[in-house]
């Protein structure tokens, strides 16, 4: 096994490293950092992304900080390896964003939009059309079908974020209670019952509602007490998982 | 399908599934569907074709959006090869297709497997000025 060292010890540890080459001392120089990663990681832990895959990332960019770093430079470790951690952190997220980053610009429109669908919703005692959100948000069609979409494709992380979004208000479970679900109808798909045990309640309830009580998106955003948007993206959500479920490689 | 019919093909790849769930939602929001009901359509399209893609040999998927008098027809096909209903009416695929679509069958014609889903437009009658 090898020998408990400390943070005095880091140079020694890498003037062994680099005089002999044995890994252990590799090994031992990242044990010895690990919290200086996982301090860095926690300042990104707000972006949607497990803590856990943070640390992990970060300790890559630490063992590139170790196989780069010169003793002789005269620096301290932690100073020169800091910049390499939160490099690799956010090159991570610049990496990952690439395929889900939506545009600030639609990101508002997106928030704004939620307000009027809520209002038209209201005011005309229906789901507003298109066109009438266009108008009411005095933006083209074109510019709401992108700011819907964009919103399915910002929804992949932006879900995974245990606060949710911040506008939508907590589940009026008082009133949900009282309903019948008929969830039962679901033991008839035995396949998917262990699936739909996976999801959080909440999730349960609104697939309940759609697919089961044949209740519009609109009328669950009421039930539940959160935007159209907000149930149309976790019916997506809970579909594909119940698909990806069904060929075994789920996780919601 | 008439001449006003929309009509896009894929190669079976599920990232390009998107595109035509992203085709259906446009072409209904233009046709004065309510918001609800563009997302049921993007939905429903989708878990067609998903279904289909997972059974089509390889073939492309072709869906065809028609409007009708009182709403849309969608028509999603593929070629599936042997003797395989791709949405069997006791599947969760059906009853999700079923609460989506106003309309819903599936048809076989030799190889060729299509889904046909139709939404109806709301009556905006009374919104009228």
């Amino acid at each position: 096994m090898t020998a408990q060292y400390t943070r005095e010890d880091t140079k020694s540890l890498f003037a062994r490293l680099q005089a002999t080459g044995d890994q252990s001392y590799r090994e031992a120089l990242a044990r010895l950092h690990l919290p200086l990663v996982e301090y860095l990681a926690k300042r990104f832990k707000d972006r949607g992304e497990p803590l856990d895959d943070l640390i992990q990332v970060g300790s890559v960019g630490l063992l590139k900080a170790i196989d780069r770093f010169d003793l002789d430079r005269g620096v301290e470790f932690s100073t020169y390896a800091t910049p390499t951690i939160v490099g690799e952190l956010k090159r991570y997220f610049r990496d990952k964003g690439w395929a889900i980053r939506v545009p600030r610009r639609l990101q508002e429109l997106s928030l704004r939009l939620n307000k009027i669908i809520a209002q038209l919703t209201q005011d005309l005692g229906r789901s507003p059309t298109i066109e009438e959100i266009a108008k009411m948000a005095g933006v083209t069609q074109d510019e709401v079908l992108e700011a819907l979409e964009s919103g399915q494709a910002y929804s992949t992380t932006s879900l995974d974020a245990p606060a949710g979004d911040d506008e939508d208000a907590p589940m009026r479970m008082d009133r949900i209670g009282e309903e019948d679900l008929r969830l039962d109808n679901l033991e008839y798909f035995a396949s998917l019952a262990p699936l739909i045990e996976q999801l959080p309640e909440r999730e349960k309830m609104i697939l309940g509602l759609r697919f089961f009580r044949g209740k519009t998106q609109s009328q669950i955003a009421e039930e539940v007490g959160i935007s159209q948007m907000h149930v149309s993206r976790l019916l997506a959500r809970i579909l594909d998982f119940l698909r990806q479920g069904m060929e075994g490689t789920a996780e919601y | 399908m008439n001449d006003q019919t929309v009509t896009i093909k894929v190669p079976p790849i599920a990232a390009h599934l998107a595109v035509l769930r992203t085709a259906v939602g446009g072409i209904a929001a233009r046709d004065r569907f309510t918001l609800d009901q563009v997302d049921d359509l993007r939905m429903a399209v989708e878990e067609a074709a998903t279904q289909l893609l997972r059974h089509s040999g390889g073939s492309p998927i072709v869906m065809d959006v028609t409007p009708t008098d009182s709403g849309l027809e969608v028509r999603l096909s593929a070629d599936v090869p042997g003797d395989v209903r791709i949405i069997d009416e006791s599947s969760f695929s059906w009853m999700i297709l079923r609460a989506l679509a106003d309309d819903l069958s599936v048809e076989s014609l030799q190889t060729r497997t299509t889904v046909v889903l139709g939404k109806k437009r709301l009556a905006m009658a009374r919104d009228a000025e």
